[in-house]
């Protein structure tokens, strides 16, 4: 213990020295709603491995031992760690007991950025908790969980193998693709050795593309009634194992971890990318664990990428009434705001907007569990002009924004090439790092852009209160004791989902008092006294919900009494205590 | 003389004197144990996990040589923990299998075929019945809160007589919903308010209301039930299915493996759900629903084909109509695993003859209790009826409480005595079975020299089974291997025409289809042709 404590001050000494060297905190100057000085220095316009990711959370965690702690909540398929930092104010109040927002990221291996975005927050509020009141406060009352890559296999694959902006979506637990009883004999070939797998195209009479005159680098499919130059031959790659198919069995799409979730669960001939049963890939199952011990979660987000879009459930049409309309003005209310606080995205709904998907993240958080839930698909073509784009990769737009912005950074250029199986060709086109991550200098600005939308979602979990307690003579020694519990925020302390299956145990309200209970009762009407006595156990009364913005009122008849204390223990509302 | 002649003869069968009860988890392991060291060539015992309550999940593998490449048949019991017979059938087929493997048609049997025998999924729940109160149990020891109100078990049945027996509670109230049958009034049943009918008593499960929250018996020892914890159409939030599918280890331990074994064609498991004795049917919307909700029409054929199969084998009859709860093993079998799949209860109270010696009538109420009770009376069992019997009650302290009624067990589970003949029944079922499975072939095999160095090879792949190679849903499935013919060529040959490694989705029983290459070349050459469900053949070719 104690050399853990030394370990951490000397490293937090190491960085304070580091960033010394840099600056001396008199030559910066605040800009608003960013920490100047950071005791943890991030660069945020770069990626980085799981190794790297796992290094800034360690030094989050050991800069700030009060706000932030650091653990593995399991292991990958290949034994990565899934790093967690739980980020609370550990001062004040039982962290597990407080509502939680949980955040992940980078479920599809190619979707690296979730990550990033993730850790922001957790870097973010942590380094802004000493100059801002707000996230002071936020910290009081609220726990994140925040794990920034989920798929952190995936994650080292589509850096450091040869990939597309496409490649892998999967993680790396072994498949057989084509059912030939072989695994991953035909994966892609990265025949430049670049690092990035773009395309091959061939010169041909009978091709039906031709060069894009605006940009020579791109290629464009001529009319019906115009010749053509050229054919595009797909992915870099061979035909390894001779079955007349190139990379058709790679480790790039074998399952989709985001098909593989405990509600509406499809196998893989009705959801492709089904693996055997929810809860198959090690990740989730880790991830599950951790949820399930957490009943404190209220409110999740997952970050994908791309297109611009704040997701909700359902993924199949089967669970258009499982999301129902009560659910659904929180819903609404907590991503319309997203969309005015994320330029380019739009507030969409998974089956109807994007494509029917079964076993997915966000339907079991939501549908399984009772916790609202959203999937942002990060960077839209939105951020390269600030205007509507095209989303075709091959659009002009993108051309233009790599030649002008990122000065051709992002494309290997054309280049000719002997193949075995296609003759002279030529390997060209965006590099991996394009298309659907973010370019470095947009990373930041997107990143606090999203936090804010989790903030918010966060801000909105239940806050409750003991607004109230009165005391009433009945005479004859006995006493009627009202009290009004009233949560402040828009979710109530059960999901409609989760109310109606009982998901969470009811909220309880219990009196303490030297008098003796003698009956309590849920008031369903105060001003007419309507009520309904529960029988058992009169002093912990059960109420199946507190809803947002709103109150439930409880009572007990007490003989004797004089200081009342009641006690409100929800398990997505928190510990509040109230006395009088 | 002759008893003891019987008995050795007995002893010679069984290597010892078969038992009089049903075994317990304990006696279940020894029974296998047992089998397994004895026959070290035949057959291997593993244990897949090990339950919450501490229990293994055996796996008895049977066959010979490369179990692993031959097409094979799981064998499944005790998906439901009440359902003891389910695990004498598994453990008594594989003990009857090996009786006779010394048999030329067992020997060629394991030969070709293997069988994946999990004789108990329900361990935890089994034990139940050994146990000092004896109730029908199907949920593990996981823990549970069955009525989802934050505390658990706080509400199970009371053996409020004292019989260490969970039977039936009435209790006689004007809103009472039951009445006596009018042929044996032991029995209760339902009073039917169209005609007229008016009940007189509430029949419960034995217990007390020990929380006071007006229902009864609702959160006991509940548990997770493995026929309720399988992914097809799993009743997620509902008692005893578990927050999600699957969400069991032994669940899990038994998916992990099934999905690997890609040579298994068929799972039979034993249990309440029924498609042996009524195969079925083929519903043409069903089938074409997206999330698909009946047999596609060629495998509600097979079923047809295997049913009848089984109906002569077992000559069992009258069979209780079949209702599927969802997350079971039988849908599971199908719907998600992709194989063909068959599900039996075993056994089922015969219908019993009105015994007109004792002026017996037919019943003018069909009832099951009712029949068990006639049936058991002419069979010479006795003790399996309590008499009803007042009780004082707490939660019912005005009004005429008895308890009484038939025994746990009894209505699914036979007197262990009968289940010798069900076991050989079951057995020859299974072998029967194997006798249809898929069975790869290459014929008229031929090599025309077209030129110097360059041949032609043809062949027919051949089916010769009475199953197909894939269940119709299995050729949508990635979890199942395509059938693969490849041609291995050296480096001085060149296929010109034809392909390399062709993949078919499936080969339908009793039919073929050609191949054939243009090679260039001289030397040898081998084509491989086959999957793991129906066996691989190899021909070696001289060009």
């Amino acid at each position: 213990m104690k050399l853990t404590i030394q370990i951490a001050i000397a490293s937090v000494g190491l960085w304070m020295g580091t960033s010394a060297m840099a600056q001396t905190p008199e030559q910066m100057f605040k800009a608003a709603g960013s920490p100047v000085n950071p005791k943890v220095t991030v660069t945020w316009n770069r990626y980085y491995d799981h190794a790297g990711l796992g290094e800034i959370c360690r030094k989050i965690a050991a800069a700030h031992p009060n706000l932030a702690k650091f653990e593995s909540i399991g292991k990958s398929y290949e034994g990565r760690d899934l790093w967690c930092l739980t980020i609370t104010d550990f001062k004040k109040g039982d962290p597990a007991r407080k509502p939680g927002m949980y955040i992940d990221g980078n479920i599809h291996s190619n979707e690296i950025q979730g990550a990033e975005f993730a850790l922001y927050t957790a870097w973010y509020l942590t380094e802004s908790f000493d100059d801002t009141k707000f996230i002071q406060e936020l910290l009081e009352d609220k726990v994140f969980y925040v794990i920034p890559t989920i798929n952190p296999d995936g994650r080292d694959s589509y850096i450091h193998k040869p990939n597309n902006p496409n490649s892998p979506r999967s993680g790396m637990l072994p498949v057989d693709n084509d059912g030939d009883g072989l695994i991953d004999e035909d994966t892609y070939e990265d025949l430049d050795h670049d690092g990035n797998i773009t395309l091959m195209r061939r010169k041909s009479p009978n091709g039906r593309f031709k060069i894009d005159p605006k940009d020579p680098r791109n290629m464009v499919q001529v009319g019906p009634d115009e010749k053509g130059e050229y054919e595009l031959l797909g992915t870099e790659g061979l035909d390894k194992d001779g079955d007349g198919r190139v990379g058709e069995d790679g480790y790039h799409f074998q399952y989709d971890p985001n098909r593989d979730w405990g509600w509406g669960w499809q196998p893989n001939y009705i959801q492709n990318g089904a693996y055997k049963y929810p809860f198959s890939l090690p990740e989730n199952r880790a991830v599950m664990e951790f949820v399930m011990k957490h009943p404190n979660i209220a409110a999740a987000q997952s970050f994908h990428n791309a297109g611009g879009m704040i997701l909700r459930g359902p993924g199949g049409q089967e669970d258009v009434n499982t999301y129902n309309a009560a659910d659904l003005q929180v819903y609404d209310a907590i991503g319309k705001k997203g969309e005015e606080f994320l330029p380019g995205y739009k507030y969409l709904v998974v089956y109807k907007d994007l494509y029917s998907a079964y076993g997915g993240e966000l339907d079991w958080f939501y549908a399984g569990r009772g916790i609202y839930t959203y999937s942002n698909e990060l960077w839209t073509p939105y951020l390269m002009f600030m205007k509507e784009g095209s989303r075709d990769p091959f659009d002009n737009p993108t051309y233009s924004f790599d030649r002008y912005l990122l000065f051709q950074d992002a494309f290997v250029p054309w280049k000719e090439y002997n193949h075995p199986q296609f003759g002279k060709i030529e390997i060209g086109g965006f590099k991996k790092n394009f298309t659907r991550a973010h370019p470095g200098f947009l990373l930041e600005s997107d990143a606090h852009r999203n936090m804010a939308f989790s903030i918010y979602h966060c801000y909105s979990t239940p806050k409750l209160e003991v607004q109230d307690i009165v005391e009433k003579d009945l005479g004859d020694g006995l006493k009627e004791v009202t009290a009004v519990i009233a949560n402040q925020r828009m979710m109530p302390t059960h999901s409609s989902q989760d109310a109606k299956n009982k998901i969470e145990r009811p909220d309880y309200i219990s009196l303490t008092t030297s008098g003796k209970i003698l009956s309590g009762m849920t008031v369903e009407n105060r001003d007419l006294n309507l009520t309904t006595e529960q029988k058992n156990n009169p002093q912990t009364i059960e109420v199946p919900n507190i809803p947002g913005m709103g109150a439930v009122t409880v009572k007990w008849i007490v003989q004797g009494g004089g200081k009342y204390t009641v006690n409100v223990d929800s398990k997505k509302g928190g510990i509040v205590i109230g006395s009088k | 003389m002759k008893r003891t002649l019987f008995a050795a003869l007995l002893v010679w069968m069984w290597g010892s004197l078969p038992a009089q009860e049903y075994s317990n988890f304990a006696e279940q392991t020894n029974r296998l144990n047992t089998l397994a060291k004895a026959n070290p060539t035949l057959v291997t015992l593993r244990s897949l996990t090990k339950t919450n309550g501490g229990k293994d999940i055996w796996l008895l593998t049977i066959g010979t040589g490369k179990t692993e490449n031959k097409p094979a048949i799981a064998v499944i019991g005790g998906t439901e923990g009440s359902h003891l017979l389910g695990t004498e059938l598994a453990i008594g087929f594989a003990e009857n299998l090996i009786k006779g493997s010394n048999t030329d048609s067992i020997k060629n049997l394991l030969a070709k075929t293997t069988y994946y025998v999990f004789p108990n999924m329900s361990p935890d729940a089994m034990e139940q019945y050994f146990s000092k109160l004896k109730y029908e149990r199907n949920g593990n020891a996981t823990q549970t809160d069955d009525d989802r109100d934050g505390k658990l078990n706080e509400d199970g049945f009371d053996d409020l007589d004292g019989n260490g027996k969970i039977t039936l509670m009435r209790v006689e109230s004007p809103v009472g919903d039951y009445k006596m049958h009018p042929d044996d009034p032991r029995v209760l049943i339902k009073a039917d308010p169209s005609k007229g009918e008016k009940g007189k008593y509430l029949l419960l499960m034995e217990g007390i209301d020990n929380d006071k929250d007006g229902q009864l018996n609702e959160d006991g020892e509940g548990g997770i039930a493995f026929n309720k914890n399988l992914t097809y159409k799993h009743s997620t939030f509902a008692a005893g299915a578990g927050d999600f599918p699957a969400s069991e280890k032994e669940t899990r331990a038994m998916l992990d493996f099934l999905y690997d074994a890609f040579n298994v064609y068929a799972v039979i498991s034993f249990g309440s759900n029924n498609n042996l004795s009524t195969p079925i049917a083929f519903n043409p919307i069903a089938a074409r629903e997206r999330i698909l909700a009946g047999y596609l029409e060629p495998d509600a054929k097979v079923n047809m084909m295997v049913s009848e199969l089984y109906n002569k084998v077992t000559g069992l009859k009258d069979a209780p109509k079949n209702v599927n709860t969802g997350g079971d093993i039988l849908s599971w079998g199908y719907f998600h695993f992709a194989r063909f799949s068959f599900s039996t209860p075993g056994w089922w109270v015969p219908r019993a003859k009105p015994d007109t010696a004792k002026k017996e009538k037919a019943f003018t109420i069909e009832d099951p209790t009712a029949n068990y009770l006639r049936w058991a009376q002419q069979q010479g069992i006795s003790n399996t009826f309590t008499e009803w019997k007042t009780v004082q009650h707490p939660d019912y302290p005005n009004q005429k409480v008895e308890v009484g009624g038939i025994d746990p067990y009894v209505l699914t589970n036979p007197p262990y005595k009968m289940t010798v003949e069900l076991v050989k029944k079951h057995t020859d079922f299974l072998v029967k079975l194997a006798g249809q499975q898929a069975e790869i072939d290459v014929l008229n095999v031929k090599t025309e020299k077209l030129a110097n160095g360059l041949t032609r090879v043809s062949f027919d792949l051949v089916n010769k089974g009475g199953l197909s190679t894939h269940s119709k849903l299995g050729e949508r499935s990635y979890f199942l291997k395509k059938l693969k013919v490849a041609v291995k060529t050296n480096d001085k040959q060149e296929i010109i025409g034809g392909r390399k490694i062709s993949l078919l989705s499936s080969l339908d029983a009793n039919s073929s289809q050609s191949f054939s290459w243009i090679i260039k070349g001289t030397g040898k050459v081998s084509i491989e042709a086959g999957c793991p469900t129906a066996g691989v053949k190899t021909i070696d070719l001289s060009l």
